[in-house]
């Protein structure tokens, strides 16, 4: 999956590049649920109890 | 128990609170204008969007010359200690706090420069539209930065409400709503050599 969106240049040649590919969007907000589960996960199993 | 005043250390002031949490709520707007319609909820986006984000505007230059000028702007900047202990006890702020900061400074500000920009292709009060001040390249250069932007935006508001609603970060949180830590806290999370808080 492209990170951009192109469109068909009514001049002819080739694509034209119009913007970022807003099909990505949930797998953006699925990184940041990933991190955070991530970091919740390694903090109960290798740091549990730790403050810091 | 609350702590009594005398064992309160001030964190943030009113006005550094108050940034922050504009700052959050503009964010909010955009992010929803942005994207909701993007999902399928449709509204007139285009007004409010704008305006807020003139608002992030003022506010972040507001933020730039007040940390330049009123406090320490390397407080904020991963220094040679930091990479020389980055798990040792930090000054006011860790190094993943910096870290996130620097992020998250160069996407706003990567959002607000584009998006500046986009407003010449919006109606305003103070100008007509013109689709054509920029090349189509250069339009479509602009829109994939400020999108790219965008998208990565909201990675970076879950990690930040993901890590403001740890029970262990709670005194940091309690120290963005109302502005202090404990002594306890400071002496438990902080270097006393590497922030010297005033109490």
């Amino acid at each position: 999956m492209s990170l951009f969106r192109y469109a068909s240049s009514i001049y002819g040649g080739g694509d034209t590049l119009i913007g970022a590919n807003y099909g990505l969007l949930p797998w953006f907000a699925a990184a940041g649920v990933a991190i955070a589960l991530a970091h919740a996960i390694f903090k109960a199993v290798a740091a549990p109890g730790k403050p810091h | 128990m609350t702590p009594q005043p005398a064992d309160r250390i001030e964190r943030h002031k009113f006005i550094d609170r108050a940034y922050h949490w504009l700052m959050a709520a503009a964010m909010l707007i955009l992010l929803l204008t942005a994207f909701l319609p993007i999902l399928g909820i449709k509204f007139e986006w285009v007004g409010i969007h704008w305006v807020t984000g003139l608002v992030l505007t003022v506010i972040v230059l507001v933020h730039i010359i007040r940390a330049s000028f009123w406090q320490n702007f390397w407080a904020m900047v991963p220094d040679g200690e930091d990479l020389r202990a980055p798990f040792a006890k930090p000054g006011k702020y860790s190094v993943a706090q910096k870290l996130y900061h620097l992020a998250i400074s160069v996407l706003i500000l990567a959002a607000i420069a584009t998006g500046l920009l986009m407003w010449r292709k919006v109606d305003t009060p103070f100008w007509q539209r013109d689709p054509y001040w920029l090349s189509t390249d250069a339009w479509g250069v602009v829109y994939a930065i400020h999108g790219l932007a965008a998208m990565a935006l909201v990675t970076m508001v879950i990690i930040h409400v993901y890590f403001a609603l740890r029970p262990d970060e709670w005194h940091l949180t309690r120290s963005m709503l109302r502005g202090w830590i404990t002594g306890k806290e400071y002496r438990d999370h902080h270097d006393p050599r590497r922030w010297q808080a005033k109490d």
